[in-house]
């Protein structure tokens, strides 16, 4: 009887901390395998290269983003102050939502310029993701900056994009032709593969900043320091960032 | 439960146990930026913590609608369970078997609770992560819900847990006959 109650009486004391334990390797494997700081992410059997893009999980170093060039696609004055450079997926709901936010953010703040650049997840979006990437470049040539925001804003603010189930073959002659780009020119480049190693350094540029998934993007500020913003934060927290970073 | 959350002890246990499952919850969906903020010279002590707390926000942004909700829910009832199990120690001496099973199941309600957070098309995913790990990463691209139902799943296993142990601690202490 003693004995039972002893085996009681450690059981009474051990529950709850045993319970505190439990939920502390839950919470710290959660964060393990989050790859929650740019440092510890761990390294899953994913690989490196775009190949078969997929929600990457290796460390990043924010510091790797490629430096904003002529050559990017910018919406704001290219010597702003302050930079979003946004890796995002035409397919993903929440760079659709982000892609709305920084419209606002843009357009409120003229110290503010928005670089958008690839990151699309093929694994989870195959085939669309890249094609809309794609066709986006294809516009950028074919009408220039203007044309490329024409055809990203047209592309996210159409409701039934997202989740790999946009009907491209119906959106994107639609929008190609509301902003006036020649047809023929347009699928030529479309089938001709020269944006594909432009948009997979995008991906790798992503990646080697510590994206794991979208959207995802790097404030670059006035003095070159630099802060992570993933997912579609809102627009309060990102005005936050932009002003600390002024 | 009534009379439980009456004794401002326990209804203390509750908010500041479900407040800090939800805090957990948004740090790791924004550990990358709050870990660059606060170890940064960046901004003053002020405008961090006040960026960190804005990011409290981010559940109406950053998680699908099923997400936030079951993310929320989870958190509330995590708090009650946990509530729950004190009172139940210290109401019933020699209760700890139930409170240990309950405690388990509290704590599976959590672990798919986690599981739950992120958003599955972005590829933000927790569960995507682990379950890559061990290279059954696929799987969830068969649930119709693509993982957010272990949101769901925690949801019932907390609910669960709270059921059983309200049950507990309203049954008479008598000495069943054998």
């Amino acid at each position: 009887m003693e004995t039972q109650n002893t085996k009681n009486n450690i059981f009474v004391t051990l529950a709850i901390p045993l319970s505190i334990i439990i939920a502390a390797l839950v919470i710290a494997l959660a964060v393990f395998f989050s790859g929650g700081s740019n440092a510890g992410q761990v390294a899953v059997n994913q690989p490196q290269v775009p190949t078969a893009q997929q929600p990457p999980q290796q460390e990043g170093d924010l510091e790797a983003v490629r430096p904003v060039d002529a050559e990017d696609h910018i919406k704001g004055d290219i010597n702003a102050p302050v930079k979003i450079v946004e890796y995002s997926d035409f397919e993903c709901p929440f760079c659709k939502r982000i892609h709305e936010t920084l419209n606002t953010v843009v357009e409120n703040d003229s110290d503010v310029a928005w670089v958008y650049r690839h990151f699309p997840l093929e694994q989870l979006h195959p085939v669309k993701a890249q094609r809309a990437a794609v066709a986006s470049e294809c516009v950028a040539e074919l009408g220039g900056n203007d044309a490329f925001w024409q055809f990203t804003d047209g592309y996210f603010a159409d409701t039934t994009t997202g989740n790999n189930r946009t009907d491209q073959d119906t959106l994107i002659p639609e929008l190609v032709a509301e902003i006036g780009i020649d047809e023929t020119a347009f699928n030529e480049c479309a089938v001709s593969g020269r944006y594909d190693d432009h948009i997979a350094a995008d991906f790798q540029n992503a990646v080697d900043t510590g994206g794991r998934g979208t959207p995802w993007s790097v404030v670059i500020g006035s003095d070159g320091k630099v802060l992570p913003l993933n997912g579609a934060q809102p627009q309060s927290a990102i005005e936050q960032i932009i002003n600390l970073l002024k | 439960m009534r009379s439980l959350i009456s004794k401002w002890r326990y209804a203390a246990i509750i908010i500041l146990v479900s407040l800090g499952v939800f805090t957990f919850v948004i740090s790791i969906q924004n550990w990358q930026l709050i870990s660059s903020l606060w170890f940064s010279d960046i901004g003053t002590l002020s405008q961090k913590l006040i960026l960190t707390l804005t990011l409290y926000t981010s559940i109406g942004t950053n998680f699908t609608f099923l997400s936030a909700t079951t993310t929320v829910l989870t958190s509330i009832l995590f708090g009650v369970n946990i509530a729950l199990l004190v009172y139940y120690i210290k109401k019933v001496q020699g209760g700890a078997k139930t409170a240990f099973s309950g405690g388990a199941t509290s704590m599976g309600g959590l672990l798919s609770g986690l599981l739950g957070i992120g958003c599955a098309a972005c590829g933000t995913f927790i569960a995507t992560s682990i379950l890559a790990l061990f290279g059954v990463g696929a799987l969830l691209g068969l649930l119709p819900l693509g993982g957010e139902e272990f949101g769901i799943v925690a949801v019932l296993l907390l609910g669960y847990s709270i059921y059983r142990i309200g049950k507990k601690i309203n049954s008479p202490l008598v000495c069943e006959v054998t």
